[in-house]
């Protein structure tokens, strides 16, 4: 099996440059809510929530823009599928690094202006400069919402409407990602928090991101093994 | 590359798209697959690729299954109006990773086909018009160079001085690298001259494989008055018959006595190879 | 280009008999390769191979191996002497069968050939 190079490398392209985009944004952001504004935490962590989404649909245009392409030009569906697996593995700490730097830049920020730097949930680290703790938490979320992304799209490739039924299984991954690495997700208008109570530890959180990668690799390979390519774009 | 097709069939839940269909494919040649609408083209090119499993029977390509089995359809390509060859960005990315993918990739052909089609690597591909979207497809499917290679009606958008560059630029690579070549389309008079071998399908089953002069051989059309000609065809297979005053012309399938005809004061003359094709699938013309 | 009058091949096969017998094509002269013929006339290079095989069996080319195809030296006299076993039954009987259909008197024909000299 081959190393997805290219498949990997155009992701990994793509993303920096829209990260560099985002963390200009976001900057300015930071800068606009301290001079008008009252800034008394990280911004972020906010922006993270951005982020994930982004990782979805990189997880769903796996699926649906390179899958038919990769078939159509003679790979196998297996060879594809391994060449997906092995993309999220390191396409995900690929993102979390880019975190650490977004974090980093910014406690180097606050320190020469000396903003206060605070988080506003539980995470599993504490402080922009622990490094390992941001990596691996952030590595985690991103393997399930990239997972989740494809295997979404798988479903909804193969079954159209009928794929509405992998949301759910979908939600399920990203909630026990998420509760494991304490940043329960908020949905927009809802005060209160979904998500399981489940206690922060390093060796929790990596049992969820291992245990949503295998499962929803898993799940996804069940759907495309032998998934016919559609005859309509 | 052979093909050998055993009574494949190909459903879609409750619509069955191919029933029952043989035919084998010898390796070399450039193959015209006609048919209408709905008969059956695309279910059986998406098998051919590999890109769905058939419903029943089986197809080989040199003598091995073609499913999910890479060492074979890395040698198939097949490129139609879904684009997925082509839809993941600009012109460049499509041929970046059709370079990764395709052992036999040409990329300096690939380079001069792009200009030949005047196309701009830079474009995104989902803007562009239909008839450069299918100038991409070409080009990818040329220079992929694959032992099969077929092109679905991918072409028919292009404009047709665009065509006859594809038709040229194809017949002189297939001459320098012979490969099984197949060719749907709805132009048949436009492109019949570049097939070798034909094959008509109908309603999800083979109507006539034949070589393309054996097949134009089997049309006459007999012309004369009335009486005569229903004389001359009535133990005949006629197609289909117009009538003009006291004058008709029968389109008769099958060998017939030229010689004969003009003793009995008829007229016999060729038959296109698009009517033959019309009147053989039984369509609103005949 | 070729009209679907007959088979491509033999359409193929008749041009180029044309060209010999006109002495456009000369004795040992070599002619367009099936390949180079297929591009031009933008057919199946099976076609023009089939059309060539058959002016080689009639005697019209004959092949150099590793060169290409040439007109056989005693191609064009070989096709005039066909054509002019066949003159009379396929030019000037038509011909009486068309002049006598149309009312011609045969006489008329005769001094018109006469005057031609």
């Amino acid at each position: 099996m081959r190393f997805p190079s290219r498949l990997l490398g155009a992701n990994i392209w793509f993303a920096s440059f829209t990260w560099l985009a985002y963390l200009v944004l976001i900057t300015l952001i930071t800068v606009g809510i301290a001079i008008w504004g009252n800034l008394d935490e990280s911004v972020w962590e906010k922006a993270v929530q951005l982020t994930r989404w982004y990782a979805l649909f990189a997880g769903v245009a796996l699926v649906n823009e390179f899958l038919p392409l990769y078939i159509a030009h003679g790979q196998s569906r297996r060879q594809f599928g391994f060449q997906a697996a092995v993309t999220i593995a390191l396409f995900a700490p690929f993102l979390a690094a880019l975190l650490v730097i977004s974090f980093l830049l910014e406690s180097l920020l606050y320190g020469v202006t000396g903003w206060t730097w605070a988080l506003g949930q539980a995470h599993l680290f504490t402080a922009p400069t622990q490094v390992p703790l941001i990596f691996l938490e952030y590595t985690v979320m991103f393997l399930a919402w990239l997972v989740t992304g494809a295997f979404c799209a798988a479903a909804f490739y193969r079954w159209q409407g009928g794929g509405l039924l992998a949301v759910p299984v979908g939600i399920l991954m990203v909630l026990v990602a998420q509760s494991a690495i304490g940043d329960r997700m908020p949905l927009p208008f809802i005060t209160d928090r979904l998500g399981f109570d489940l206690p922060q530890s390093v060796p929790l959180a990596l049992a969820a991101g291992l245990g949503t990668f295998a499962v929803g690799l898993g799940l996804s390979w069940l759907i495309i093994r032998d998934v016919p390519l559609r005859n309509q774009r | 590359m052979r093909i050998d097709i055993d009574d494949l069939r190909v459903s879609y839940g409750d619509v069955h798209a191919v029933e029952g269909l043989s035919l084998t494919l010898e390796p070399g040649k450039i193959y015209g697959l006609l048919g209408r609408n709905g008969a059956g083209k695309t279910s059986l090119l998406s098998v051919l690729a590999g890109f769905r499993k058939p419903s029943g029977g089986g197809v080989l390509a040199d003598g091995r299954p073609i499913f999910e089995n890479t060492a074979i359809t890395r040698d198939i390509s097949l490129i139609r109006d879904a684009g997925e060859t082509i839809d993941l960005g600009t012109v460049e990315d499509a041929l970046y990773f059709a370079e990764h993918l395709r052992p036999r990739w040409d990329a300096a052909y690939a380079k001069e086909l792009i200009d030949l089609f005047e196309l701009d690597p830079k474009k995104n591909v989902k803007t562009m018009s239909k008839g450069q979207r299918s100038a991409v497809g070409v080009v990818v499917g040329l220079a992929s160079r694959a032992p099969l290679t077929m092109f679905d009606e991918s072409y028919l958008g292009m404009d047709a001085p665009s065509r006859q560059a594809f038709y040229d630029a194809l017949l002189a690579d297939f001459m320098a690298h012979p490969r099984t070549l197949i060719l749907s389309t709805h132009l048949i008079e436009e492109v019949s001259a570049l097939f070798e071998e034909v094959v008509i399908i109908d309603k999800g089953r083979l109507v006539v494989h034949s070589p393309a002069d054996d097949l134009l051989s089997m049309g006459t059309s007999v012309t004369g008055p009335t009486a005569q000609v229903e004389e001359f065809t009535k133990e005949l297979t006629v197609l289909g018959v117009k009538r003009l005053g006291p004058t008709s012309s029968a389109m008769v399938y099958g060998r017939l006595d030229h010689a004969e005809a003009r003793r009995a004061g008829l007229e016999t003359g060729p038959i296109a190879m698009q009517e033959l094709f019309i009147h053989l699938t039984g369509g609103p013309a005949s | 280009m070729f009209d679907d009058r007959s088979p491509i091949y033999r359409q193929i096969a008749d041009r180029i008999k044309a060209e010999v017998m006109s002495g456009a094509l000369k004795g040992d002269e070599q002619v367009m390769s099936t390949n180079q013929y297929a591009a031009f006339y933008r057919i199946n290079p099976a076609t023009a191979q089939k059309a060539f095989q058959q002016l080689v069996d009639e005697g019209v080319l004959y092949k150099k191996r590793g060169i290409g195809m040439f007109v056989s030296p005693a191609a064009r006299d070989t096709l005039r002497a066909e054509r002019r076993e066949g003159f009379f039954t396929e030019v000037v009987d038509p011909m009486v069968a068309e002049a006598k259909a149309i009312g011609i008197p045969l006489d008329d024909v005769i001094d018109r050939i006469r005057n031609s000299r």
